[in-house]
């Protein structure tokens, strides 16, 4: 009684605030409504999702970003975590300068990178100048705009997932590495035998952190690009934005949440007995 | 707990009779930069200082879109704002939504008839402010699209800059002889548009209209003309300007790419709003001047800006209240020096007629310039899903300047996406005949 008593005030945000929510957007996905019709109950939002070519090429886009994003952020946050988890003067002075971009918020960075993007006036584009460059149309190209979103998006994420390995890291026993080493074990196989499958559970979060990420981090693609050219840098959660509130078509806004959210949750429980096939957890 | 009731009521009481006048609410938004809401406080101020009858609390609410949103959210959630400057181009959706109040009755009140009260703005804006003869909103800022250049690019290419390129002929020809190459690499382009969403369907629809076209239905938000020859022939332009003139880079420039290229002597000649003269004024180090934007086969460009709105919801007391703001936001006098700060245009013709404003006219020959071309202004798009259907064409028109699509076929998938778009407002409207 007690116990439930003291869980009351958060399990009454969370019904009001995420519960609540929840139910209500499924309700909303299989409620059929257009302008001025009469509801009712159906699958009518989610074939015209399907139908839908614009909500093909945010899929495409959402997943080439995830992909783009994910795999080299969490490669360099490993990287830089390997390198720099001894203590010392300059570790510490690296480690905080990659951190650095996690404590600028990323619309603030946004506005930033519009200029260092500028054809040729931007920051880069007048250093790439020194090596015989022209201006380059970096976030107006439909060829180049997503993978410049791309960019800024390791830029800002990767220190905040090197804390996560760094914590991992120093979670492992050093008597584990000392063993292998005296077993005759290389630093690449201690590395791979050792050391990755001991940081099994980190990577299983930051994975999972990381894909939320790639949902819900999209304020620089509004500052920079809107979307554009050609809704080339569109992404799931700003389609779902303009279905709602430009559009005011709030049933196919409610079946693509429900499908994306569906969609990740199943990804994160995979991902995670993935990783934690081949987890070592100490007792 | 008697006494404490009454206590309680007796305060309240005391509450409302020292605070006799309505207190009331006024979100604005501040599309361009600078030190615009500071100036929209000082007017409001002025407001509240001028009488006794009404006070007016001042709400910054974003950017225009923003404004759209938390407008939406307020009305829905049953707590309207009295009154709002909205974007003109969501005024059809308020009026179609039921969002907005019909200002007839009020307008009634002075002693006015709708069509009387709205021919005190230029005629250019009225489209936008009214639907089927009535009223939704009050013009209160406005801007059209405009053609700014370089005088020294002019001198250097054996142009005249007293005489800037009047059709599109001399536009193509000029924007040649301006341009700069290093190989393939533009390093003037002779040309320079704005093209991110938003500005671009503004300026596509100017092009079509002047290339004869009409763009959208004036009379009812169902129907948009994109697979036509006026808008395809637009469309072909942009692309030739690109890829066969190639006087304009490839890709997608927004505000800041146009803006800067302009500054830094990488454009010759730029199209932006009127509501940019200022911002170029102070930023551009070498002389400038405006032009029409030139013609295809008749001047025409399309209006931007903002309307004053009173939301559905409000009590008969708030109603007056902020009608009454925005009578005294609307008058020449206040209307006017708005205009001088912004560079916005005022929407009320008499403010013209001001001394002060024959002054500013006279010392600032760009901005003579603009309120020349509000001659050839034309409504500015407006439609059912407004934002989602100019999308469909931007996105299409975006591909044609990157080299990704050809302008007929860009045309034809552009009307198809705006035709869905349209459908569900179409089939309870136009669709829906008698059983």
């Amino acid at each position: 009684m007690t116990a439930w008593l003291l869980l009351a005030p958060s399990l009454l945000f969370l019904a009001a605030f995420t519960y609540w929510p929840v139910i209500g957007v499924t309700l909303r996905s299989f409620t059929q409504q257009r302008y001025g019709q009469q509801a009712s109950w159906g699958f009518d939002n989610f074939r015209r999702l399907a139908a839908d070519a614009h909500f093909g090429h945010v899929l495409t886009n959402s997943v080439l970003y995830a992909v783009g994003t994910i795999i080299p952020s969490l490669a360099l946050a490993l990287g830089f975590a390997m390198a720099l988890r001894r203590p010392g003067r300059l570790a510490t002075v690296l480690r905080t300068v990659l951190v650095m971009p996690q404590l600028i918020p990323l619309v603030a960075a946004a506005a930033l990178f519009v200029f260092v993007f500028l054809p040729g006036e931007g920051l880069l584009d007048h250093y790439l100048a020194y090596f015989g460059r022209h201006a380059t149309n970096w976030l107006g190209s439909p060829d180049l705009a997503l993978w410049a979103i791309i960019a800024i998006t390791i830029w800002k994420n990767t220190g905040y997932y090197m804390l996560f390995f760094l914590a991992g890291l120093a979670g492992i026993p050093d008597e584990l590495i000392e063993a292998a080493r005296v077993d005759g074990a290389h630093g690449w196989r201690r590395f791979v035998d050792v050391i990755l499958p001991l940081l099994g559970p980190t990577f299983g979060f930051v994975t999972v952190i990381a894909m939320v990420n790639t949902l819900i981090q999209i304020d620089h693609i509004i500052v920079m690009t809107g979307g554009g050219p050609s809704d080339r840098t569109n992404m799931i959660l700003y389609y779902i934005y303009q279905q709602a509130e430009q559009n005011q078509d709030t049933g196919l806004a409610a079946a693509a949440t429900v499908l994306c959210v569906g969609g990740l949750l199943l990804l994160s429980v995979l991902s995670l007995r993935a990783l934690e096939r081949g987890i070592h957890y100490e007792s | 707990m008697r006494k404490l009731a009454s206590a309680a009521a007796a305060l309240l009481m005391m509450g409302s009779a020292a605070q006799a006048a309505t207190e009331i609410d006024f979100f604005f938004p501040v599309p361009v930069q600078g030190k615009l809401s500071t100036e929209m406080t000082r007017m409001v101020e002025g407001f509240n200082s001028s009488q006794t009858d009404v006070h007016v609390t001042p709400v910054f609410t974003g950017a225009y879109d923003d404004t759209n949103l938390k407008t939406r959210a307020a009305v829905a959630a049953g707590k309207p704002p009295a009154a709002v400057l909205m974007s003109a181009n969501f005024m059809r959706e308020y009026a179609i939504d039921q969002k907005a109040m019909p200002l007839d009755a009020l307008i009634a009140k002075d002693g006015k008839t709708p069509e009387a009260f709205i021919e005190q703005f230029f005629p250019a804006v009225r489209p936008n402010a009214t639907e089927n003869g009535h009223v939704y909103g009050v013009p209160f800022q406005n801007s059209t699209p405009i053609l700014y250049y370089s005088v020294d690019a002019f001198k250097e290419a054996g142009l005249d800059p007293e005489k800037p390129p009047v059709t599109w002929q001399e536009w193509v020809d000029a924007a040649k002889k301006l341009t700069k190459r290093d190989g393939d690499s533009l390093t003037r382009a002779g040309l320079m548009i704005v093209e991110q969403y938003d500005t671009l369907g503004w300026l596509t629809s100017g092009f079509t209209m002047s290339n004869g076209g009409e763009y959208y239905n004036r009379g009812w938000g169902g129907e948009v003309y994109y697979n036509t020859a006026s808008t395809i022939g637009a469309v072909q332009f942009l692309d030739d300007l690109v890829h066969k003139f190639k006087v304009m880079p490839e890709g997608v420039s927004d505000a800041n790419a146009v803006a800067s290229a302009f500054f830094s002597g990488r454009a010759a000649m730029i199209v932006n709003s009127t509501g940019a003269l200022g911002f170029v004024r102070d930023n551009m180090k070498t002389p400038f001047k405006v032009a029409f934007v030139p013609r295809a086969i008749r001047n025409a460009v399309p209006i931007g800006g903002a309307s004053l709105i009173i939301p559905e919801g409000n009590s008969p007391e708030r109603q007056a209240a902020a009608w009454k703001l925005i009578t005294y936001l609307t008058s020449p006098a206040v209307n006017g020096s708005w205009s001088r700060f912004t560079g916005y245009f005022a929407p009320r013709m008499a403010a013209y007629d001001l001394p002060e404003m024959k002054d500013y006219i006279a010392k600032n020959p760009d901005a003579k310039v603009a309120i020349d071309q509000l001659a050839y202004g034309q409504p500015w798009f407006a439609t059912f899903n407004t934002v989602g259907v100019r999308k469909a064409l931007e996105d299409q028109v975006q591909a044609v300047l990157s080299g990704k699509a050809k302008p007929a076929e860009a045309m034809a998938q552009a009307q198809k996406d705006a035709d869905a778009l349209l459908r569900p407002y179409v089939e309870q409207t136009a669709l829906k005949l008698p059983q």
